[in-house]
């Protein structure tokens, strides 16, 4: 049974307390500067009195569904994993671009200062080889992040989806169906970019690509009909040979 | 009797012609192979294919660089050596005539693709305009490998060193772009060349002479009359 | 030869494609997938390795969270929380996850080292363990002769090894013993003792009603209380609290009052007031003293309140319905740092005495008592010294100053006072009164008077940049440690031990071998002459299995009574109730129940100044370098208004005076925070350059705080600062 890795996050219970960001720092060596996680803050109402209130949200890679960082590489170097749901980098096969990365628009992926390749959060593998939950997740003193298998309802992941209502962060103009749920409600909701591919990638598929199509086709056409013309008029031409042998 | 033969390629330009032959179509076999299956110009299956041959993603993609390289190196150290003769070459393909060579263009394709017949239901003469050492198709088709071989090695080597040294990730997305644009023109370039060159009965002679060197003196006067009158006296 | 197609022969064909499959086979061979270039740089693979998991407890603050080290190729990786302590329910936090940068932080102390030049110069040189030893022996054994043994103050910090300390100054002979717990948490004990007869332990789970003022349990974490509010707010419990500041706490509260910093007292009076004008608390015959104190509180009204700080008076009287509904499962919570106001032991007394009223004493939701965790204290016997003084040096000095901690700004004015009786050494463990105690220039010149000063440390902290001898210790996952008993409220009573993870790094040594050599050289080598297996074992006499529990899980818990330990049994107050009106202060001259006293207003232009932390810091435990990612230098918080009235902008460089002295660093528009208060967090502007990251970093509220103390116990009062602030660029 294939697996849907996924993220609930009761955001309520944030503290912003950054375990999780240092957990997943120290667990996977990332350079100063960077993060494959964060917590987001609303700006609070003051005029709310006695009743303002603050809000933390804390978020990764959502793993989408409709993943555009995916749809911008050129190769196909990061995709999504049939077997897990995890969107995948294969750091060796990925040449740098940086198309993956402005494609995001939750800005889940960074550019590595040294490796120069894409990272970003994928569910610590290492970490689910080993039976443990994600660093994340496993940290968190308030436990706002609950990791799971959405194709197994035995799943604390899948029984929350089942019995609570949850919210996405989602985009536009492109819904990337992303597949980190809130539960109930969560802010700020505005924050994510637009899906934006960088114009070297629409470029690419939006004018190389099919011109590609056009002049191979062409040409295979062109090649197609000066074959079919060989092989029907193959003795119209070696009448003229002969002519021409003779002359 | 038989027909008097003359010189047309010596061993290195034998030589670095199946160079390129092998290179290029096995770089343009691994390098379709390197693009996203969800809109491979040829379909889902042949990267998964290319992939799966070569045992994974990242070794195709070593082959390819690797090759690349390795071909860059071998042109350049080529023409280094053979300075005279490639400027030559390129002297060659690069004059153009507009006039003449537009003419010929369009009536052998015409008269290729459908006949003399459609030559004649056009309006057109059958004649066509007497050509050089390269006819220009032939020259279209090397001025097109030869920009094209400069852009993919320039933009081949920024993909290259992209994650070694390369700091700024732009140029890399660029070059790829560029890279593919190229390697997409040369292919259907490509195409037309490997059919006039070994599946074209007309052109049979030409094939030959790309492994002997030499093409028969009627062929020569047929096809490359202006280049047939410069060195028949000399041989 | 006929001209035509050249048909490819089936023996070219076979031959091609065999070829073509051999190449392809050829290319997954281990040999040729070698040539694949590998992604540059360290980090980019996960390293060879077997990955083994070690128990261990966290030390990165006071809290213990029970961990698990992951360690690889002899390298601690990661550390994960230990899923079967339940008093950190689990968890650990940015700061214990942080611990790998401490451990391996450059900046540790590597090797002895001795003091060339002056003090704070800062020219350090490496000496053999055996000369630094010799010479910290002598140099305690001289003073001892010229000055007795109670010339020589120590201070241990919060340690499972500070028990070794406390025995080496006890058997040492020195009664001049002090910690941090006198910059932090005193008044409280004070109080809740003088009430309850004991330091409460509050269960936030099981509570429906909570009262949070000038604490920040969200951000600065105890467990189990941090983890437990959040759920028992799942579970319907109602937050309210009151700071100057908006706080994590005050933003996941269900209500915030912006309370008038230092006028805490009045609410709680004015809540009590409405409590017992409505007769809400059902058993003044459990307490001594209620009708003095309805008297008492008669004019302490909410409207009275409502004037003193700020929160309106119907608020007042609504919480007050609410919490007594909510009542026994309702508190005021305790917290923890109340080194506040001068009369910080009587603000905790009104809140205490509200915890009386809401009947939530050794009740599920309420105040508990400590647990038996059944870790035993080893006997050993504290020698006798003729010469020595009657009794510490501050004794006296503070009406309710506790024998065994007494207060270190009282000591420190002892010191410099050299009344009434000189102190000339100083033995440091673990303690940065450097950076922690208000007027850093008082304590320099503290040392004025001090002839030697030796520091056990695992970094260079300002403090140990003024000592004379440096010793390195080492860090909590190279240690091997005796039992510590833990309350976890609610949630346990626990025990736990250390066994080391990696091998002492560098030259550093554990507290415990650093003082067993320096008894040798110092006459008294029996008192310490065991073993930590020996003394564990002594520990857990009459625990069957615990060691081997401790081994197995990581934590040992002791199932005791939660609930009802006093089961009728008198507490422990001169009365034997719970102490409304206490009787010692009476006898003292302090006010037998809380009589509130107006802070001072800041003159226009200054501001009051409150200091605090964050979720990711451990008080001067700052030069980190996965935390200081979070902040890199401390800014001064500011009312966007009053900074407008001063001209100041967001990100300014502004210097902060009062009359102890003066610092730097860069404003921070808050617009949460009270118009005439401002906020700084702890742990920077560092002096020691050691110290790499948070040296000369933002600003040390060491150097800005005044010497003011809370008048009952000698805590320090941290917010009784007036301060000016301007632009410097």
């Amino acid at each position: 049974m294939k697996k849907k890795y996924a993220m609930v996050v009761d955001s309520s219970v944030c503290i912003d307390c950054k375990a999780c960001m240092v957990s997943c720092k120290v667990q996977h060596s990332l350079p100063r500067g960077h993060w494959r996680n964060w917590i987001k803050e609303m700006r609070p109402d003051f005029s709310l009195g006695k009743y303002t209130y603050g809000h933390f949200q804390p978020g990764n890679c959502m793993h989408c569904e409709n993943p555009t960082c995916v749809h911008a590489c050129p190769s196909g170097a990061t995709y999504k994993d049939e077997e897990t749901g995890i969107v995948q980098i294969n750091e060796d096969f990925c040449i740098g671009c940086g198309n993956c990365i402005v494609a995001c628009p939750y800005f889940a992926r960074y550019r590595h200062p040294v490796r120069r390749v894409p990272d970003k959060c994928d569910y610590c593998q290492d970490r689910l080889a080993m039976g443990l939950q994600p660093a994340c997740v496993d940290t968190c003193p308030t436990k706002a992040r609950v990791f799971g298998d959405l194709n197994d309802p035995e799943s604390e992941a899948a029984f929350l989806l089942r019995t609570r209502d949850t919210v996405k962060i989602t985009t536009s103009p492109e819904d990337t169906k992303p597949n980190m749920y809130y539960l109930a409600s969560t802010e700020p909701m505005d924050w994510p970019g637009e899906v934006k591919y960088p114009a070297a990638h629409s470029t690419m598929t939006g004018l190389v690509n099919p011109l590609f199509k056009i002049a191979v086709g062409l040409s295979g056409l062109a090649v197609a009909a000066m074959l079919i013309r060989q092989i029907f008029s193959g003795s119209e031409s070696s009448e003229q040979e002969e002519k021409k042998e003779e002359a | 009797m038989q027909e008097r033969m003359i010189p047309r390629h010596d061993k290195g330009g034998i030589f670095i012609h199946w160079f390129n032959a092998v290179c290029w179509i096995t770089l343009t076999l691994t390098g379709l192979g390197l693009i996203n299956e969800h809109w491979n110009p040829l379909g889902g299956w042949y990267p998964n294919l290319m992939r799966s041959l070569f045992g994974s993603p990242e070794m195709l993609l070593t082959v390819h660089m690797y090759l690349g390289l390795f071909w860059a190196s071998v042109m350049i150290i080529y023409v280094l050596v053979r300075f005279r003769e490639s400027l030559a070459f390129l002297k060659e393909i690069f004059s153009i005539r507009p006039a003449r060579d537009m003419i010929w263009m369009v009536k052998k394709n015409i008269q290729m693709t459908m006949g003399e017949k459609m030559l004649k239901k056009l309006g057109m003469t059958p004649d066509i305009p007497p050509q050089g050492f390269y006819n220009a198709g032939q020259k279209l088709f090397a001025q097109v490998t030869v920009i094209a071989a400069l852009v993919l090695i320039v933009t081949g080597v920024t993909m290259f060193l992209s994650t070694m040294v390369l700091n700024n990730p732009t140029p890399v997305a660029w070059s790829r772009t560029i890279h593919y644009l190229f390697a997409g023109l040369a292919l259907a370039g490509l195409l037309v060349h490997i059919y006039m060159a070994a599946i074209s009965r007309e052109e049979r002679p030409a094939f030959k002479s790309m492994l002997t060197g030499t093409v028969p003196e009627s062929y020569a006067r047929h096809h490359h009359e202006l280049w047939y009158q410069q060195v028949k006296d000399r041989i | 030869m006929q001209d035509g197609k050249t048909p490819i022969s089936r023996r070219r064909f076979l031959q091609t494609s065999m070829a073509a499959a051999a190449v392809g086979a050829g290319l997954q061979s281990p040999l040729v997938k070698g040539l694949v270039p590998r992604v540059q740089a360290a980090g980019s693979r996960p390293d060879q390795g077997e990955i083994t998991s070690h128990f261990t407890a966290c030390d990165m603050c006071f809290n213990r969270c029970g961990m698990i080290a992951r360690k690889q190729n002899g390298v601690i990786k990661k550390l994960d929380p230990n899923p079967k302590c339940l008093k950190s329910r689990g968890m650990i936090c940015a700061r214990g996850n942080a611990a790998v940068k401490h451990i391996y932080n450059p900046d540790r102390l590597k090797y002895p080292l001795m003091r060339k030049g002056k003090r704070g110069e800062g020219n350090w040189e490496r000496v053999s363990w055996e000369e630094a030893l010799d010479y910290t022996a002598e140099q305690l054994m001289d003073i001892a002769e010229k000055h007795t043994r109670c010339g020589v103050m120590f201070t241990p910090g919060v340690d499972s090894q500070a028990r070794f300390v406390q025995q080496f100054a006890d058997v040492f002979g020195s009664y001049n013993i002090t910690n941090h717990e006198s910059l932090c948490l005193l008044s409280r004990n004070r109080a809740y003792l003088d009430t309850f007869g004991e330091v409460p332990y509050p269960d936030v789970l099981h509570s429906r009603y909570i009262i949070i003022a000038g604490a920040n349990p969200l951000e600065a974490f105890i467990t189990p209380d941090t983890t437990d509010l959040i759920e028992a707010k799942k579970n319907g419990c109602r937050i309210v609290v009151l700071d100057p500041r908006f706080t994590r706490t005050a933003a996941l509260a269900h209500e915030w009052h912006q309370i008038r910093p230092g006028t805490d007292m009045a609410f709680f009076l004015a809540l009590c007031h409405v409590i017992v004008k409505g007769e809400r608390f059902c058993c003044p015959d459990k307490t001594f003293g209620y009708d003095k104190f309805v008297e008492h509180v008669a004019k302490y009204t909410p409207e009275w309140a409502e004037k003193e700080c700020g929160i309106p008076a119907r608020d007042i009287s609504r919480i007050a319905h609410e919490i007594t509904e909510a009542a026994p499962r309702a508190m005021v919570y305790p917290g923890r740092r109340t080194s506040d106001y001068e009369d910080s032991t009587q603000i905790r007394r009104a809140m205490a005495i509200t915890n009386v009223l809401l009947d939530n004493w050794d009740r599920p939701g309420g105040l508990l008592a400590s647990r038996e965790v059944g870790v035993r204290s080893p006997f050993y016997h504290i020698p006798w010294y003729d010469d020595n003084p009657f009794d510490r040096v501050e004794a006296g000095k503070a009406s309710g100053l506790f024998d065994d901690i007494g207060s270190f700004q009282l000591m420190r004015e002892a010191v410099i006072s050299g009344e009434p009786y000189p102190i000339r050494g100083w033995f440091s463990f673990k303690t940065n009164f450097m950076q922690t105690a208000p007027d850093r220039q008082k304590t320099i010149r503290m040392l004025d008077n001090i002839d030697f000063f030796v520091n056990i440390d695992i970094f260079m902290s300002d403090t140990a940049w003024f000592a004379d001898v440096v010793l390195p210790g080492n860090s909590f996952l190279e240690r091997k440690d005796p039992v510590h008993p833990l309350q976890g409220s609610s949630a346990c009573a626990c025990a736990f031990i250390r066994d080391p993870v990696v091998e002492d790094m560098f030259e550093s040594r554990p507290p415990f071998w650093i003082l067993q050599e320096l008894s040798k050289r110092m006459g008294f080598g029996e008192s310490f002459d065991f073993t930590i297996e020996e003394y564990r074992k002594k520990q857990v006499e009459g625990l069957d299995g615990a060691l081997e529990i401790m081994h197995r899980d990581g934590i040992y818990f002791n199932p005791s009574k939660v609930y009802g330990i006093y089961a009728g049994s008198p507490l422990k107050t001169l009365s034997g109730v719970k102490e409304i009106y206490n009787q010692r202060y009476e006898r003292s001259g302090d006010d037998p129940m809380p009589v509130y006293r107006r802070p001072s207003n800041p003159p226009e232009g200054q501001f009051r100044l409150v200091v605090g932390r964050t979720a990711f810091f451990t008080q001067s435990r700052t030069n980190n370098e996965l935390l200081t990612e979070f902040m890199e230098e401390n800014t001064l918080h500011m009312h966007p208004e009053s900074a407008e009235r001063l001209g100041l902008k967001n990100n300014d460089l502004v210097e902060v005076a009062s009359r102890a002295g003066k610092d730097r660093l860069r404003l921070e528009i808050d617009e949460g925070i009270e118009k005439r208060t401002v906020y700084m967090a702890t742990g920077f502007g560092s002096l020691s350059p050691q110290m790499s990251l948070v040296y000369k970093k933002g600003a040390s509220i060491a150097e800005i705080l005044e010497d003011t103390h809370d008048e009952i116990t000698g805590n320090a009062a941290m917010h009784e600062t007036l301060v000016s602030v301007r632009k410097v660029s």
